[in-house]
């Protein structure tokens, strides 16, 4: 049971990370290794923000009730947000933009891999190379039941309906809006979706801001329940391609399904496998996948 | 002008030639003795330095077995590869029967077994301390041409049983580092904790890298242990401890030595690890100890606070001493045979200097044995090759870590022998 609920909490961060990443995979059309780096940019940009509006108006410093979490961190969370999705953006227009119009798939993540690289090694040169975090102090657990034992920590189902609200919005701009059915378009059919008077450029920028805004908010609920290091990329970018993968390229409900399976079968697996094995469960559930199902639960084949 | 720099110059050479003259004068012979080292990690360098020094000191004292020495140093780049093609260099180009090194525990091994103990060279790492190499030598495999004077993780994860013992916890958890050494503590420290009558609940590996240890930390946190024992670094340690305390995780916790570290305290939180105490190998608290640091000072100019640096001036130093004791134009396995003449406790105390090595030589030279009083303390190898060290309990304070209890090697050797 208490595996269950941790893989779950675990999951709602991956399943957003894993959300940006789906749809920058579908309609751009390449394997962006750079995606999880995004959540490092959005951490460490919280983390300045916080420390700035802490110091600019203490009053806000004060903790939320059981949570680790202050207002000057929820407004650190909305402006890393846009600030992620705008260097998002930014990285498009001096990297990928420039790749895409010039070489294939493959360069594509070539140049994804290089960028990772870079934005890793650029945050440690900043910030230095050793764990940060958002509150020294460490949140109590909250005990559900006693037997069999549940534990559970306050930020955690903070962190868990932050991401259900954030992933309901997205629902509704993509099924409600006219911006949601161009996005869809271009995702099936770039060159018609233009014919028909998308604004293909716009459209991209838009995905990006997207997956960077949605990966801050991964990076910080990452943060807040685990800590914060130049590396968190990197210890991420698997899960979160497993996430996406199981889901299925382009789903972003697939996606928010694959982030709980995935979370929930790395805290189900120490049942089963010796602790010292669990780093290979999401390439299991990728194989799995791969093998029963290759376009993933909710994917569909494309030529 | 350029008559006069020549002058000098000559001058200057010539001065040099006369003093070598008058070392060298003594000995018409030079033995060659191997070193492999690696001198290209910032931390090696002065490891290699320290070895040179040690013999430096044996040819202002004429040299050893009637010749000067030499030794030929080979950078072994921390890679296995590398380390074993230049010990093998070493061994069948140069000729040499006594190979000081390497540092880390896999570039040794593949030496002593691939080199070393085939061509029947003496070996003596100053650093190397995995338990694998005790392994090899119970069951006979090195033949006892293995030697080392860094004291192996079996005294770490003893003193950690003693704490345990010490401090009346009756059950015990493990997260221990899924490599090599993770997986040797904690293999060790189950089996100490056994011997001290300490329940081991669970012992679970902690991979690096991971997002999250939640999972381990509830499989271990599910068994209620009295105490939690970590063989971790400090990134996955700190992580790992934050989700144990956040999770209602007992606070009394024992650390192993690569947590003595400011990061781990000032992530965790000094708050949280006012009962946590911390083990170590400490150096020993002897005059002979102090000696070698105001040596080294007089000779670097800095404090010899880098890792292995006394173990390597012993290592270097009880070679030299062993090659005495065998004579000239001895084996391999006739200077390792020679290592207990200069490390037996009834002989005659020699000092670990210029003056010592001369004192050694007359009273080998008479048929006697010495007990060599080195920067590591008065070193005894097991029957393994293995030597013990003092070790120290520490806790975190608020500016660093403070020793809690200074445990003599003579304690440390009768707690290890008490629990076998």
């Amino acid at each position: 049971m208490q595996n269950l609920i941790d893989g779950i909490l675990t999951g709602s961060y991956i399943s957003l990370g894993a959300i940006g990443l789906t749809l920058v995979m579908h309609i751009l059309r390449f394997a962006n290794f750079s995606h999880a780096e995004l959540l490092s940019i959005g951490a460490y940009a919280a983390l300045v923000c916080d420390a700035l509006v802490s110091a600019l108006t203490p009053a806000f410093a004060a903790k939320l009730g059981p949570l680790s979490l202050t207002w000057s961190l929820m407004a650190a969370i909305v402006v890393s947000m846009i600030f992620t999705g705008l260097s998002a953006v930014v990285l498009d227009r001096l990297v990928f933009k420039r790749v895409r119009e010039k070489g294939a798939e493959l360069s594509m993540v070539f140049a994804s891999f290089g960028m990772a690289l870079v934005i890793r090694n650029v945050i440690g040169l900043i910030f230095g190379l050793s764990p940060e975090l958002y509150s020294k102090d460490i949140a109590f657990a909250v005990v559900l039941s006693r037997d069999p034992l549940l534990l559970v920590k306050p930020d955690q189902v903070f962190v868990l309906l932050a991401a259900l609200l954030l992933m309901l919005i997205l629902h509704l701009i993509l099924s409600r809006t006219t911006f949601g059915f161009s996005l869809r378009a271009v995702a099936e059919n770039p060159a018609l979706a233009q014919v028909n008077g998308v604004n293909l450029n716009r459209t991209i920028m838009a995905v990006w801001l997207i997956g960077g805004a949605l990966a801050a908010a991964a990076g910080v609920f990452y943060g807040l329940s685990h800590q914060i290091i130049p590396v968190m990329g990197r210890d991420l970018v698997l899960p979160i391609f497993a996430a996406t993968i199981v889901g299925g390229i382009g789903s972003v409900y697939g996606a928010v399904l694959g982030g709980f399976i995935v979370g929930i079968a790395a805290n189900m697996s120490v049942l089963v496998l010796p602790a010292g094995y669990t780093p290979s469960i999401p390439f299991l559930l990728i194989l799995a996948v791969l093998i029963i199902r290759p376009h993933g639960l909710f994917g569909e084949a494309r030529a | 002008m350029p008559n006069l720099k020549l002058m000098l110059a000559g001058l200057g050479t010539a001065l040099v030639l006369s003093t070598l003259g008058s070392a060298a004068a003594a000995q018409d012979c030079t033995t060659k003795i191997g070193a492999v080292l690696p001198t290209s990690v910032d931390w090696g360098r002065p490891i290699a330095e320290t070895a040179q020094f040690a013999v430096d000191q044996v040819n202002a004292a004429g040299g050893a077995a009637g010749c000067e020495i030499e030794m030929v140093l080979r950078d072994t780049q921390v890679d296995p590869k590398v380390g074993v093609d230049a010990a093998k260099a070493l061994v069948d180009l140069e000729g040499v029967n006594v190979l000081l090194g390497a540092v880390s525990s896999g570039v040794s091994m593949p030496i002593l077994t691939s080199v070393t103990v085939p061509g029947g060279v003496l070996q003596m790492s100053c650093c190397s301390s995995s338990t694998a190499f005790t392994g090899l030598a119970e069951e006979g495999k090195t033949e006892g041409l293995w030697f080392r004077t860094f004291a192996t993780t079996g005294v770490q994860s003893a003193v950690g049983a003693k704490v345990a013992q010490d401090k009346g916890f009756g059950s015990v958890a493990i997260l221990y580092k899924n490599d090599d050494w993770g997986q040797d503590m904690a293999r060790l420290i189950a089996a100490d904790f056994a011997a001290v009558g300490v329940d081991v609940t669970a012992s679970v590996a902690i991979n690096d890298a991971q997002p999250s240890y939640r999972a381990e930390v509830t499989e271990a946190l599910s068994t209620q242990p009295e105490a939690l024992y970590l063989a971790l670094y400090p990134a996955e340690g700190t992580a790992a401890v934050r989700e144990w305390i956040s999770l209602g995780g007992t606070q009394n916790m024992i650390l192993a030595n690569s947590l003595k570290s400011d990061e781990f305290r000032d992530n965790v939180g000094m708050q949280y690890l006012g009962n946590a105490l911390g083990t170590d190998t400490a150096s020993p608290r002897s005059e002979s100890a102090d000696a070698f640091v105001a040596a080294y000072q007089e000779r670097f100019d800095a404090e010899p606070n880098g890792p292995g640096l006394a173990n390597s001036y012993d290592a270097a130093m009880i070679a030299l001493l062993a090659m005495e004791a065998a004579g000239e134009g001895a084996s391999g396995a006739g200077v390792a045979a020679a290592i207990s003449r200069v490390t037996d406790p009834a002989g005659t105390p020699v000092s670990a200097d210029t003056a010592g090595f001369e004192a050694a030589k007359e009273v080998l030279a008479g048929g006697g044995t010495v007990m060599y009083q080195g920067a590591t303390g008065n070193v005894r190898f097991d029957a393994n090759g293995d030597v013990s060290a003092p070790a120290v309990v520490w806790s975190f304070t608020d500016s660093g870590t403070e020793e809690v209890e200074y445990i003599s090697l003579e304690d440390v050797d009768a707690f290890i022998a008490s629990l076998n």
